[in-house]
């Protein structure tokens, strides 16, 4: 079981000398409690506390790092089953997969496809992180080597899948700086793929031919000293992966048991080879059950759209909603003579609310200042979505770029219509209708 | 140390409920796992595939759901063609025209399609109405008596009518009662308490517990479903043990990236694409958080659905 | 005598019967086929009665054995409430009769008997109340308009009528549309007629309440709780209707009369009430039919639309000013005798009298009964007043209790709204929102200058003053359950707030007096009683019933919450809370910060960060979410000393709970002034400094028990 704050307190100097950054022990406690922190920070801890803090702090599942730079990615390092317990950590990853098995043209292909899919949502970039390069059966160390170097052209982080020890060590040779993963090792070839691998210093892919030689090899490999692991959960069908991928996430969160704590490889090429409608069902089945990295013959926009909202969503702290940022969205074509309508900065609401009104096809801006990431309601209670902070913000960045003076607020929020006719002089406020659902008609009638 | 598979056993289960009369049902449910874990005990039932129709027809489909009923003019006919896609369960027909801010048909002339198209298949049927909780009060009451002896799941009863529908369809007709809440585990739990107040029997309630389009606000989706099953199972609250169905394709066929057109869109490549991967990938995100039904409308989604589906038993 | 009586009746109706059957197998055979046309249930009453389908003659006459078996006449209630029963199931077997061969006895305006199909129909306005009652009148009204009167007083309530006997022909008199699409439903002219109610009733029993045919208490206890049928008997009322009535009356259908001879009263079942007019409101009262109210009467509109509308100076046309004159608005709990439903009253001079712009006088006492009804409802209604008058297109209120204000524009008052339509208003919406505690309500509002003075000073006032000293008083000792509130599971999963009287919920938003009303008013929603009857540890405020709810209601997330400790098991946060207080090891105490302080505390932590970590249903150990007002609660940490571990608190937090906490110091530790010991961030952000303030003002925390 995890210490909490005070447990760790005790064990703290109690000096406040805030060399971890921290002002106060207090505060470093509570953060090593949560995780935010290592116990290691504290320059001043005993050796005995250390000891004894470090195996309860431990976390039961590592979390490894790949990648260098703006391709660096942590996989792992969850501690909760469900995302209601506790947010999960580390995003899912993508890998668009490329084979030695491939002619040159369809290789060329895929390496023109990949770089198409680039964008923004709610702050995040969205693009296939990964490339996995396969080396098939019968390959050369050349022809990989090469295959490789393509792929390293991208710009991506690699996942090199090979399982020959030799081959590895010739690709990773050019590549081994970007941090690639090695995934290869398995009963047979473990020892030599770890050198490979640690020499490289790359983390080495594990896979077996069911969970229980995927167990053992794991367990050889922390015995031989490596703990830089993934592991490749893909079985021989689709039944199978989807056993491994739970039952080795389950064995480590919820049974404590530390081989199976590292982060999974799903490849859906493997069990639904040339079915991208089955991968694309498989990338958002292993999205939500435990697959840290998911291989995919393709990520085209198709594959994109569905599956980056999937993730960001998954993947959101259940405490912190998600946000949009502050600004004037225009609608449906809205130029600066459009209504004005205004709601939350909530996720949720936001998405909600301009589904609707593009539903409408009439222009309007849809404002948005901040309103502490809270629901209509609740931001309401909580003095953020107010009469002052949707005026100073109309005041300060709407009226210099819109001439409308017609302000369209949520029926929630009728309450407020005095105070902002009051504290925005020459506006029309309308009071909206309570749910989104009654957009479309509400702006049907008003036009009317 | 070899590893030690520790089965996660719940001493609770899903109630089954079969929608259907005849040669042709499908049951739902009756599960004591949580969604695919076969691992951890056998799997009673599989999750089921629907395929939606509207009383719309084929207005605004997209043109691969067009392709596949080609040919198709009278509801009859599309009926027919929907209940023999590859993959399908059961047919499930929204009356979405009766939304009075729509096309606001009246209720004899959706109670006709609905008379035709159970006329025209043997399939098991959901009707889903048009989502307006005064005219579904109407509606809906009137599509369970129509269908007396068919054992149709009724989508669904909200807070706001479960009175009307709930007491129609569950008591009156003897069909299933779908109770729909807004993806929150306490305002379903309520809901499916107030029904069985009413008196209708606790197997034959089916719940939506709320559904969403991957990408929007899902994460409630995810964890309303997670908890519902959790607390099902692991704490046998026989007030969350109804079977889930979620109509998805209503939330994915509407959305930007599943609506807008090549011609808006060009770099986003094709609709269809587009369309049907929303589809898919919400519908497994769906299944795989407990839904132990999902409405689909692409031929293609169903088809890959349900061989996933399978391939999970 | 009555029982005598209904003997007399059952006996001559089962003579009757008896006679018919006999002639009519005499004529047709023992194998004749007898049976109401679209019906699944045979003879519905006596199937839905006895279990046993009768369809033959012969059949019938054996049945007729099984009712005489009935007839029991040992003198007591019971004994006569079952030979109502026998009577009605031989009126049955008379009617059934009428349709030998397919005949088809009854003609317009007469339905007799009812089908399947349209119980099925019935069924489900009657469950969701759209049809709130069904009335069944029987015999001749005095004059013939005083019972169509009555009937459209009925049919304008929405509530099935069926008629039977005398009445109808009344009723065509007058030239009344009957029919079953306008809700009035002449049965037959016979008195057996009754019968195809009450079959409508049994049946409903077995179609809707899953009743086993047969189950003859099931059937009697749906009947009773779930058909909200009443009867209403004109004079002369003789022994086979009296019989007839006590079968009604066992089936949980109150009958009232106007009959005044030769009859007592049987009270909640045989009514005695001389004035036809008085039929409607005497029947929903006995039936406890509530009718909703769909549409306020008041000449503008009403709806949450206006609720933050304003009216400005020059847009009013008069001002009702708490603090200037004497105003007031209450709640007051009557008996059931005392309030007259939907009576509204005007004290003093109307709107219309006073000068445009003029500032009055007002005050309205809601006077409401109810069998569910308690005084402690009275604040949570009031409280949606500020609300309800809100809503009014055209009007704006502000305030409460007797320092509102209330201003009426000018165009609402163009729009004719007088000073009567506070009453509508309020009326409407009490009765609607609070329909499960209110039966009855009637307002008066009061103009007159005088009138006000008196109802602030010697009715609202000592109210408002009692309402507060048994807030006081009330504390976690002097009550027997709990709350539970869930309201924020939505984004917080296994968040559960224990709401106690000396602990509200952390939001600040919901007393224990909230949530009680909560959970009357909404039994399946978010507040469930917790009992507190197995302590387990006084001091730290732990129950085995508390942990078993806890658990419950978080879905097992929760195993163990004490009521009163910070640093054992503490009650969780979801994160709407006020405050959060953390422990400050350096000086043994603790830091509260409230949400609307955005600096540093001294435990190196703002209070985002300490919100981050209390948050989301989990137990954190020395940290705890609460409301404001727990802070100056005897119960605030009580298990690690109470608030005399309060060390460090922002200066605008500590103005706010000043008295009441230095109330309570003074109380528990007689020390005065408490909060000059109390630091704040004028005073130190940093543990070091704190520590120093509180060792120079000698700070009790600082020589308290270690807390970890």
């Amino acid at each position: 079981m995890a210490l909490n704050g005070i447990q760790i307190f005790k064990l703290t100097p109690k000096k406040n000398c805030k060399e971890c950054g921290c002002p106060t022990c207090m505060a470093f406690s509570m953060k090593v409690a949560q995780g935010a922190m290592k116990i290691e920070q504290c320059p001043h801890m005993s050796e005995e506390a250390l000891a004894s803090l470090s195996e309860a702090t431990a976390p039961p599942m590592k979390t490894i790092k790949i990648g260098t730079g703006d391709g660096e990615f942590s996989l792992g390092g969850e501690t909760v089953l469900f995302r209601h317990e506790k947010t999960f950590v580390s995003k899912t990853r993508y890998a668009v997969s490329l084979c030695t098995c491939m002619d040159d043209a369809a290789v060329e292909a895929k390496l023109a496809e990949i770089p198409k899919v680039d964008y923004e949502r709610i702050g995040e970039r969205m693009y296939a992180e990964l490339v996995y390069v396969n080396c098939s059966e019968g390959a050369d160390a050349a022809a990989y080597t090469a295959l490789v170097e393509k792929a390293a052209a991208l710009g991506r982080t690699l996942v090199l899948g090979c399982a020959d020890s030799e081959i590895a060590k010739a690709a990773l040779a050019v590549c081994k700086d970007s941090k690639p993963v090695l995934n290869g090792a398995n009963a047979s070839n473990y020892e030599a793929m770890n050198a490979v691998a640690t020499e490289a210093g790359v983390v080495l892919g594990v896979s077996g031919k069911d969970i229980n030689e995927l167990y053992d090899t794991v367990a050889a490999l922390e015995k031989l000293g490596n703990k830089n692991l993934v592991l490749d959960v893909t079985g021989a069908d689709l039944k199978e992966t989807f056993a491994n991928a739970v039952l080795v996430r389950r064995a480590a969160l919820k049974d404590q048991d530390r081989t199976f704590g590292y982060p999974s490889i799903v490849n859906t090429v493997k069990i639904a080879k040339g079915d991208v409608h089955m991968q694309a069902a498989l990338a958002s089945l292993f999205t939500m059950k435990y697959g840290s990295i998911i291989v995919m013959e393709q990520m085209t926009y198709a594959e994109a759209l569905p599956l980056y909202g999937l993730r960001q969503n998954v993947f959101t702290d259940p405490q912190k909603p998600m946000k949009v940022e502050p600004g004037i969205y225009p609608l449906n074509g809205a130029d600066e003579n459009s209504l004005v309508v205004t709601t939350v900065d909530f996720a949720l609401t936001y998405f909600v609310v301009s589904g609707e009104l593009e539903r409408s096809g009439v222009p309007l801006n849809l404002v948005i200042n901040d309103a502490g990431g809270l629901s209509v309601l609740t931001s309401w209670a909580a003095g953020k979505f107010s009469g002052n902070s949707i005026s100073k913000f109309i005041i300060e960045n709407v009226e210099p770029k819109v001439k409308c003076r017609k302000l369209l607020i949520p029926g929630k929020v009728a309450v407020l219509k005095g105070d902002l006719e009051a504290k925005l002089p020459g506006w029309e406020i309308i009071v909206g209708p309570r749910e989104a659902v009654q957009l479309v008609k509400f702006l049907k009638d008003m036009q009317a | 140390m070899p590893f030690n598979q520790k089965p996660q056993k719940f001493n609770a289960k899903i109630n089954t409920v079969t929608i259907g009369s005849g040669d042709k049902t499908v049951s739902i449910g009756g599960n004591s796992t949580f969604p695919f874990y076969s691992f951890d005990a056998p799997t009673a039932n599989t999750a089921k595939v629907g395929v939606e129709i509207s009383d719309m027809g084929l207005e605004g489909a997209s043109e691969g759901i067009k392709a596949y009923y080609e040919g198709a003019t009278t509801m009859a006919e599309i009926a027919q063609k929907a209940a023999a896609m590859e993959g399908a369960d059961f047919v499930a027909l929204v009356l979405e025209g009766g939304d009075p801010n729509g096309e606001n048909k009246s209720v004899e002339e959706l109670i006709a399609i609905v008379k035709e198209v159970a006329d025209a298949v043997d399939c098991p049927l959901v009707v889903e109405g048009c989502k307006n909780v005064e005219k579904d009060a109407e509606l809906l009451p009137k599509v369970a008596e129509v269908l007396q002896g068919r054992n149709v799941l009724i989508l669904s009863e909200k807070e706001e009518n479960y009175k009307a529908i709930g007491a129609a369809a569950g008591l009156a007709y003897n069909q299933i009662v779908g109770a729909e809440s807004a993806v929150d585990i306490n305002l379903a739990k309520q809901l499916n308490v107030v029904t069985t107040q009413l008196g209708v029997n606790a197997q034959k309630i089916v719940m939506n517990v709320g559904s969403a389009c991957a990408g929007y606000g899902y994460e409630y989706v995810v964890s309303t479903m997670d908890r519902i099953k959790g607390a099902a199972l692991g704490q046998n609250d026989n007030m969350l043990q109804m079977p889930i169905i979620t109509p998805v394709a209503s939330e994915t066929w509407g959305v930007k990236e599943a609506s807008a057109s090549e011609a808006d869109m060009p770099e986003w490549g094709p609709q269809d694409e587009r369309g049907i991967d929303m589809e898919i990938m919400t519908a497994a995100a769906d299944l795989a958080a407990g839904s132990d039904a999902v409405i689909l409308r692409h031929p293609q989604s169903v088809a890959t659905i349900s061989k996933m589906i399978k391939a999970l038993a | 005598m009555l029982i005598n009586r209904i003997f007399s009746g059952n006996d001559a109706v089962f003579g009757l019967t008896e006679q018919a059957v006999d002639g009519a197998v005499r004529q047709h055979g023992a194998d004749k086929a007898v049976g109401f046309p679209h019906t699944a249930y045979c003879l519905p009453c006596y199937y839905s009665v006895t279990g046993v389908k009768v369809k033959t003659l012969g059949e019938m006459k054996e049945a007729l054995g099984v009712i005489k078996t009935l007839m029991t006449r040992e003198h007591e209630l019971n004994d006569a409430l079952m030979s109502g029963v026998a009577t009605a199931l031989c009126a049955e077997f008379i009617e059934a009769l009428k349709y030998l061969d397919g005949a088809q006895p009854y003609s317009e305006p007469c339905y007799g008997h009812l089908a399947d199909s349209i119980i099925r129909e019935l069924g489900v306005p009657l469950v969701t109340g759209d049809i709130p009652g069904v009335a069944v009148i029987l015999g001749a009204a005095p004059t013939a308009q005083e019972g169509v009167d009555l009937i459209k007083s009925y049919q304008a309530q929405g509530i099935l009528v069926t008629l039977v006997g005398g009445i109808i022909d009344q009723a065509a008199e007058l030239g009344l549309k009957m029919g079953y699409n306008v809700r009035i439903v002449p049965l037959g002219k016979d008195v057996t007629s009754v019968i195809h109610v009450v079959s409508v009733a049994l049946r409903a029993a077995l179609i809707f309440g899953n009743v086993t045919p047969g189950d003859a208490a099931s059937l009697i206890t749906y009947t009773s709780e779930r058909v909200p049928a009443f009867v209403n008997a004109f004079k002369p009322i003789d022994d086979v209707i009296l019989a007839a009535g006590a079968g009604a009356i066992k089936l949980g259908f109150p009958v009232i009369s106007n009959e005044d001879e030769n009859i007592v009263e049987v009270p909640g079942a045989l009514i005695a009430c001389p004035n036809v007019a008085d039929f409607n409101k005497v029947s929903l009262e006995a039936r406890n039919i509530k009718i909703k109210i769909t549409n306020i009467d008041i000449p503008v509109a009403f709806a949450s639309a206006f609720e933050g509308e304003i009216i400005r100076r020059k847009d009013m046309q008069v001002e009702f000013d708490g603090s200037r004159v004497d105003c007031a608005e209450l709640v007051q709990t009557k008996a059931m005798d005392e309030v007259e439903d939907h009576k509204i009253t005007v004290v003093g001079p109307d709107v219309d009298t006073f000068e445009v712009g003029s500032k009055h006088s007002l005050a309205y006492v809601v006077e409401v009964a109810g069998k569910k009804m308690q005084p402690d409802f009275e604040p949570v209604i009031e409280r949606k007043f500020h609300n309800y008058i809100n809503c009014i297109e055209g009007v704006y209120h502000t305030g409460q209790r007797d320092m509102f204000r209330i201003r009426i524009g000018k165009e609402a008052f163009n729009a004719g709204f007088r000073a009567k339509h506070f009453g509508e208003v309020l009326y409407a919406q009490v009765k609607n929102e609070f329909e499960a505690v209110v039966d009855k309500c009637q307002v008066t509002i009061y103009t007159d200058p005088a009138e006000c003075t008196r109802i602030r000073h010697e009715v609202a006032i000592p109210t408002f003053d009692k309402r507060d000293a048994r807030l006081e008083t009330l504390t976690d000792e002097s009550v027997d359950v709990y709350y539970s509130c869930i309201l924020c599971q939505a984004f917080s999963p296994s968040h559960v707030c224990v709401v106690t009287p000396e602990r509200l919920g952390l939001c600040g938003a919901v007393s224990w007096l909230d949530a009680k009303a909560t959970n009357e008013l909404d039994p399946a929603g978010p507040c469930q009683v917790i009992t507190k009857e197995r302590v387990i540890n006084e001091d730290l405020g732990s129950y085995e019933d508390v942990d078993e709810a806890v658990q419950k209601y978080s879905q097992g997330a929760l195993e163990h919450v004490t009521l009163y400790s910070i640093m054992q098991d503490p009650m969780t946060s979801c994160g709407c809370f006020e405050c959060i207080c953390g422990i400050e090891p350096f000086s043994n105490g603790v830091v509260i910060a409230n949400r609307e302080y955005a600096g540093m505390t001294p435990l190196g932590m703002t209070f985002p960060e300490m919100a981050s970590m209390t948050g989301g249903g989990v137990q954190t150990p020395g940290f705890m979410g609460h409301g404001k007002h727990f802070i100056g609660s005897k119960k605030f940490m009580k298990a690690e000393g109470g608030i005399e571990r309060i060390v460090w608190m922002p200066k605008e937090l500590k103005d706010t709970v000043a008295d009441r906490l230095n109330k309570t110091a003074k109380e528990l530790y007689g020390i005065d002034n408490f909060t000059d010991m109390i630091g704040d961030e004028t005073i130190a952000t940093d543990p070091e400094t704190l520590v120093a303030f509180l060792t120079e003002h000698a700070h009790p925390a600082l020589s308290m028990e270690p807390m970890m």
